[in-house]
């Protein structure tokens, strides 16, 4: 009877339904009763998992200070750009075992806190072409959800494809899409992801191309040129 | 989909703000299968999921004290968290294998990251919970799904069931019991 009523505390606090008055009793059981513990995590997991497909998560608005330095910027190390934000803390002053804590990552990254590299990636918030960047790098079917039609055969491309329509010319290979929203740049603007290139480049009329694949800058320009024609 | 109550971690985060690690604690535990899978979204990584989330609770500590409750206290984490992984994928020059991961993958990985008696959150054995719930008592089903789908207060689910907000909260806590019950029986029916 007394586990139940801990437990069903544990479950409105859970919920932040608990009175303040009966909050210290479940943290103060909580710190000492591993069982409880885990039925926490157990909640947590349970509704994480219930909700997992039902998009319950709000998207992120975009901000629009930039940091061309950064935008450019393939050198940067990992260690650097992973705890960049964090200060030195005392960690003994949480429990951060249940998340199993990688020692040799949080010295590494406590290390890169204060380097240059670290500093200019903080002022990164350029969220809105960081965004259209992750998609195409992370989701396959973004380059030929917006599957536009261009003949560039003028310039030396075939197209090899329906649904995912590639455009070969010797060694280079690329995707292409054509964003309505001009995503705020005025200049182009290139990424190199791992042996591929990511070109965004601004068309005459606000559109922006973006080019993913085997293309050098020169072939770049000259594919924004005819489609801007 | 579940609605993010601005006001429903107050006295935890009241407490944090404070210096209550045990209450930072019951949040973290509360919260980090979501920022987790969040996480995995965006990095396809366990590996860097898990990272990323041991970051964004340390930042989350450290920053607790600006919160100010504008927004739903998940909000405020996730942005954190996505903060830090659009910066950790940008600068990390992405590898190639990380990206090729279909939904049901994330699914499975992340239900497995916390321990082995979560491996059943994986989509078959999701949808047997799924099942389960809808098959326990409508009085426990209701109060539950009003409270884990739609995000409602006792308050609004008392009045909606026309129950005692004290009923409503036994329901749930039955509810969640009987859930949990289910999946240590599949758990164990696995093995």
């Amino acid at each position: 009877m007394k586990n139940n009523n801990i437990n069903e505390k544990l479950s409105a606090l859970y919920d932040g339904e608990l009175d303040e008055s009966e909050v210290n009793s479940v943290l103060d059981a909580l710190s000492i009763d591993e069982s409880l513990q885990k039925k926490l995590s157990h909640y947590a997991l349970m509704s994480s998992a219930l909700n997992i497909n039902e998009g319950n998560i709000e998207p992120i608005k975009p901000k629009n200070t930039f940091n061309s330095k950064l935008w450019l910027s393939n050198g940067i190390t990992a260690a650097a750009s992973v705890l960049l934000t964090i200060a030195f803390i005392n960690l003994d002053t949480i429990n951060f075992s249940r998340l199993g804590p990688d020692n040799a990552a949080t010295n590494r990254l406590n290390l890169a806190i204060n380097s240059k590299e670290a500093k200019n990636i903080a002022n990164l918030s350029e969220d809105n072409l960081v965004d259209h960047v992750l998609k195409v790098i992370n989701n396959p079917e973004f380059m030929s959800s917006n599957n536009s039609d261009v003949d560039l055969r003028n310039v030396g491309f075939n197209t090899k494809g329906q649904v995912n329509r590639q455009y070969i010319k010797g060694e280079e290979s690329f995707r292409l899409r054509i964003e309505k929203k001009n995503l705020g740049i005025k200049k182009i603007r290139y990424w190199q992801h791992g042996n591929k290139m990511i070109y965004l480049v601004p068309l005459a009329d606000g559109r922006v191309l973006t080019l993913y694949g085997n293309l050098n800058s020169e072939s770049a320009i000259e594919i924004a040129q005819v489609i801007d024609k | 989909m579940k609605k993010n109550n601005p006001e429903e971690d107050s006295l935890l985060i009241q407490r944090a703000q404070k210096g209550d690690t045990g209450a930072f604690n019951f949040l973290m535990t509360k919260y980090y299968p979501r920022v987790y899978a969040s996480l995995f979204t965006f990095t396809k990584s366990k590996e860097d999921s898990e990272d990323l989330s041991q970051q964004t609770f340390i930042k989350v500590w450290k920053k607790i004290n600006s919160f100010r409750g504008d927004s739903a206290f998940f909000t405020w984490v996730y942005r954190i968290a996505i903060n830090l992984a659009k910066n950790h994928v940008v600068s990390s020059n992405y590898k190639k294998d990380k990206v090729n991961i279909s939904a049901d993958a994330i699914e499975m990985d992340f239900a497995s990251h916390a321990n082995p008696e979560t491996d059943l959150m994986h989509s078959q054995s999701l949808n047997n919970v799924r099942s389960f719930i809808n098959g326990l008592p409508e009085s426990l089903r209701t109060a539950f799904t009003l409270r884990e789908s739609d995000g409602l207060s006792y308050e609004e689910i008392s009045l909606i069931t026309d129950t005692p907000i004290g009923t409503v909260r036994s329901r749930i806590f039955r509810a969640r019991e009987s859930v949990l019950e289910f999946i240590s029986q599949e758990s164990a029916n696995e093995k």
